[in-house]
């Protein structure tokens, strides 16, 4: 199978079976909804589709950077829905199935565009770019209070794909790491590997422009 | 003092570092960590990591797609010749 963003190097672990309700506890209504959309039922899945479109179009958003794509894919993943929702059989919540869904309409469409793949082999071994810079005084050595939404959702795009889509799922949407790895189809340890470097590269990012600024 | 103590307090900052992943994971009290009572880098960096995953908890939601969006889905389903129910692998 070809991955574009994600290597898997090791089965992921079974995820508990509740879990995901502490993220994703269930709509009122969703399932009635779901079996509904399941059957055809048109207005069932456009419930659906007002329950879940603001999380799926932030997700491809965020993955993006771009209003019109992100737009394309949300059409996308729920056009895939509609076609698959009748293989639905309530393994996981129905929100996470639906991410996983969208993610993957995002990998093949970065997949497409031909972006450079991001490796989660890589080592955790501090380097020069993911390490704590030392050339940072002692005046501004810590970020805290200091970043706005608008700086870390610019910095978040800056991110390499497979950075982002890591910690865009975990720090933002608040999967756990086995539910990364079932969705991305890779090992729970290069997750969090993937993860540690997604955020030592936003530091240095937020640094950076932080520098810029004081510069300015 | 105890020998994780000692293990801890001579830790370099690379080693610290290689097993910062799993002591974010187990939601570890870093602030007891003997490598950071001595290395203000180290220490910087454990703030700033522990500072961007709050703020990134705090991102959702986002805004909606336009209109536009649900429209274009809707005529894709009309012209669709294969409604969900009639999906192969539906049990």
């Amino acid at each position: 199978m070809e991955r574009f963003v994600l290597m898997n190097s090791g089965p992921s672990q079974p995820r508990p079976a509740t879990q995901h309700l502490r993220r994703n506890p269930p709509i009122a209504g969703e399932e009635e909804a779901i079996e509904k959309a399941r059957n055809g039922d048109a207005r069932a899945f456009e419930t659906l589709y007002a329950m879940h479109k603001r999380r799926v179009y932030s997700l491809c958003l965020r993955m993006l950077g771009n209003v019109a794509e992100a737009e394309d894919l949300t059409q996308e993943a729920f056009l895939q829905l509609y076609r698959k929702i009748g293989t639905f059989r309530g393994d996981s919540a129905f929100s996470t199935w639906l991410h996983r869904l969208a993610v993957n309409v995002v990998l093949m469409h970065l997949r497409r565009k031909g972006l450079p793949q991001v490796s989660l082999e890589e080592t955790l071994e501090p380097s020069q770019d993911d390490g704590p810079r030392k050339d940072i005084g002692a005046r501004d050595l810590t970020l805290s209070g200091s970043i706005d939404r608008v700086t870390l959702e610019r910095a978040i795009e800056n991110l390499p794909p497979g950075y982002r889509l890591v910690f865009v799922l975990h720090d933002v949407e608040g999967y756990e790491h086995n539910e990364i790895a079932e969705m991305l189809d890779c090992s729970i340890g290069n997750s969090k590997s993937q993860l540690h470097k997604a955020r030592m590269k936003l530091r240095d990012l937020l640094h950076t422009g932080q520098r810029k600024e004081q510069i300015a | 003092m105890s020998v994780v103590r000692v293990m801890e307090k001579t830790m370099t900052c690379a080693e610290f570092q290689e097993t910062l992943p799993e002591l974010f994971e187990a939601h570890a009290d870093l602030n007891a960590h003997e490598h950071l009572r001595s290395c203000e880098n180290c220490a910087a960096l454990v703030r700033d990591l522990e500072y961007i995953a709050s703020q990134a908890k705090l991102l959702l939601p986002m805004h909606d797609p336009s209109p536009a969006v649900w429209d274009n889905i809707q005529q894709a389903i009309r012209r669709s010749p294969n409604p969900p129910a009639s999906q192969a692998g539906r049990k």
